[in-house]
């Protein structure tokens, strides 16, 4: 599995994951379908920029602070939409979702093959 | 003794003969006569120097005492009671001299019976000066001491005995060369063209000479040490002690 | 003609030289003395190359010496391994002498390698190396039998090359035969005298070949190589190895088994072994128990277990709040 692909597919999976946990907040329960499509879509594209990022750049600190950037900023975008009630949850969107973002950041660089370069 | 000149001077090993013990119990007078040479010329000056050095006699009393220990060889048969099975010949040699010097009141008295002993020419000067360059040997080294002297005298011998091969055959240069980088302090410094020069030669033939001379030297120390020896497994030992090699 | 105390050793060294008239080698320069004979620098004039040349010194009293180290020559001739230093040539001099010409290695001794190695994994990475070019010739059927840190060279890029193939041997059996002890001159150890007994260090020898007894198989060459694991691992003052020091113990013990049959059976599973360590993966040679080994493999993936970890705790963190 390429480094793309894994970041796309841990990516999703963490997105649903952490969408999931919305249910623990009962204000929002009611939206909670909506809330994992949405976690889940963010998690891909996160999954493929840090994916790409980890083919481009080999280096697991990088990877990991790269990871921490795109899911910080794809949950402030996230969280900067206010819910039906007005309310807008930053804390509890962007602190996990960075962490995501680092834990898909780690692994694409750890695992995951890069193509070799075509050979002439 | 009939020599004319001093042991120290004589190339005194002729062509391959048999083991020195053996000529020596031999019937033939003549040929005990040279295997009594040959065993002089080899061994005097370690004696010499072991009794100097390790019994701390003065040069007069070490004299004395080499002159008698001979004299034991020659004339009481000294050598009758060597058994090659129990130690080496230079062993044996060298614990009868330490009986002789423990000794020495006795040695002296029969030096000054006179009659029927006889002094040997010994160039015992020349001995004297190299005993002022040796070290003492240390307790319980006695033995490599006296090893060393021993192989310094055939070293010696054989250098002479091939001087004057390499002379009959038209080989003077052969042996120069050896002697220059083999035997000469300061040899390493002197290049082979340098060399080639000093001897109006090809570079290439002071490799082949040097090796021809060598190769002849072995074989004549070789030689030496199997007339010394008492049996092949002496031999062996004694050559590989000596030379570091095993003899074929 | 007098001769000082430098003459004398001039001479002895000069008569030591071998003579290489008849032979297509020419003399550059002597390399070394070992128990088993010199080592020299010389030039094969037919192929323009230097290589370096034992002499050995061991008596061929039944003359037979010169062709079982022939018989022994093709064989590892065989063997083409970046590890392994291919043997040229096998002959006899005019003076009786036996000699065979090998590759020309430049480098140092495994023994005096060592303060240059510093830490343990690069000590257990170089043994790995000595395993694969061991392991190659097992394959093919040529045992070492004398493998010892005098035997391996170290190149000046860290490679490893491998020597005295099966030679050695030849010529300490040859030497037995015979009944002169051999009096040290260059410091080797495991010399035999003809009653058997080993001299020196025996340590790197197997038991069963020591005893003679039985058929000698790549586990005896293992022995050896834990030997040499032993001593090195012995030449550091590496404190970080403590804590799983009891693995690499291990190791060490299974290599160096008395019985061949508790050793790792190849160089391969010693060489495996060795890697677990370095991943810090369980080894064979050490079973843990199931605790001890989910340990291991957290602190083998501690990095994203406490990002794991830093997400829950603050997901849990984020739902006490709100349900309080």
């Amino acid at each position: 599995m390429n480094k793309i692909v894994l970041g796309l597919v841990l990516g999703a999976v963490l997105g649903a994951f952490d969408g999931l946990t919305a249910w623990f907040t009962p204000e929002v329960r009611s939206q909670l379908l909506g809330i994992v499509i949405g976690s889940t879509i963010k998690g891909l594209i996160a999954g493929i920029l840090i994916g790409y990022f980890a083919r481009k750049v080999n280096s697991l600190p990088l990877g990991i602070l790269f990871g921490l950037g795109v899911g910080l900023i794809l949950a402030f975008i996230v969280a900067a939409m206010p819910n039906p009630a007005g309310k807008h949850y930053y804390f509890e969107i962007m602190l996990p979702g960075s962490i995501v973002g680092m834990i898909v950041g780690y692994a694409t660089q750890r695992f995951g093959t890069t193509p070799y370069p075509a050979t002439r | 003794m009939h020599h004319n000149d001093h042991f120290g001077n004589r190339a005194a090993f002729p062509p391959t003969r048999g083991s020195l013990l053996v000529e020596l119990r031999s019937e033939n007078p003549s040929e005990r006569q040279r295997a009594l040479d040959t065993l002089l010329s080899v061994y005097w000056k370690p004696v010499y120097k072991y009794i100097r050095l390790k019994w701390g006699k003065d040069a007069a009393t070490a004299e004395d005492l080499t002159q008698d220990f001979f004299a034991e060889v020659i004339e009481r048969n000294l050598l009758d009671r060597y058994d090659p099975k129990k130690a080496k010949l230079r062993t044996y040699l060298r614990l009868c001299i330490d009986g002789l010097a423990s000794n020495e009141h006795k040695a002296s008295q029969r030096l000054k019976r006179g009659g029927g002993v006889q002094v040997l020419p010994l160039d015992f000067i020349t001995a004297e000066g190299e005993v002022a360059e040796l070290e003492i040997p240390v307790p319980g080294n006695e033995d490599d001491f006296f090893a060393r002297e021993w192989a310094r005298s055939i070293f010696e011998l054989s250098l002479a005995r091939l001087q004057q091969d390499c002379e009959e055959r038209g080989k003077a240069i052969h042996f120069k060369l050896l002697e220059l980088y083999d035997v000469d302090e300061g040899g390493k410094e002197i290049t082979y063209q340098d060399a080639a020069r000093q001897f109006g030669i090809k570079p290439s033939d002071v490799t082949n000479y040097l090796a021809y001379a060598r190769r002849e030297f072995r074989k004549i120390v070789l030689q030496q040490i199997r007339l010394m020896t008492a049996s092949d497994e002496e031999y062996r030992r004694e050559a590989r002690a000596l030379l570091g090699v095993e003899p074929s | 003609m007098k001769l000082t105390d430098n003459a004398l050793e001039r001479l002895r060294s000069a008569v030591d030289l071998p003579d290489l008239e008849g032979t297509r080698y020419r003399l550059l320069e002597k390399l070394g003395q070992g128990g088993m004979g010199g080592v020299y620098r010389v030039e094969d004039t037919m192929l323009s190359r230097d290589v370096a040349m034992k002499v050995v010194t061991a008596p061929d009293g039944d003359g037979d010496l010169a062709a079982r180290l022939m018989r022994e020559a093709k064989v590892i001739a065989r063997l083409e391994h970046s590890g392994i230093v291919p043997v040229h040539d096998v002959g006899q001099f005019p003076d009786g002498r036996v000699y065979y010409t090998m590759k020309l290695v430049q480098g140092k001794r495994l023994d005096a390698y060592i303060p240059e190695l510093g830490s343990i994994p690069e000590r257990l990475r170089l043994l790995q190396k000595i395993c694969d070019a061991v392991g190659f010739a097992h394959a093919r059927g040529v045992l070492h039998r004398d493998l010892k840190p005098q035997n391996i060279m170290v190149g000046p890029f860290g490679e490893v090359l491998v020597m005295d193939w099966g030679l050695s041997k030849i010529v300490r059996e040859q030497e037995a035969r015979n009944t002169a002890v051999i009096s040290p001159k260059g410091g080797d150890e495991n010399e035999v005298t003809a009653h058997g007994t080993v001299l020196g260090t025996p340590g790197y020898m197997a038991p069963e070949q020591q005893s003679g007894s039985g058929t000698l198989d790549a586990r005896a060459d293992v022995f050896s190589l834990g030997a040499i694991l032993r001593f090195l691992l012995a030449e550091t003052a590496d404190v970080s190895i403590a804590p799983r020091s009891r693995a690499l113990r291990a190791i060490v013990d299974k290599a160096t088994a008395q019985d061949p049959n508790m050793r790792y059976d190849s160089t391969a599973a010693l060489s495996n072994d060795l890697s677990a360590y370095l991943d810090g993966l369980s080894v064979n040679a050490y079973p843990e128990g199931a605790l001890a080994k989910l340990w291991r493999w957290a602190v083998r993936n501690r990095v994203w277990l406490l990002m794991v970890l830093a997400y829950l705790v603050m997901r849990t963190l984020f739902i006490l709040w709100r349900t309080r």
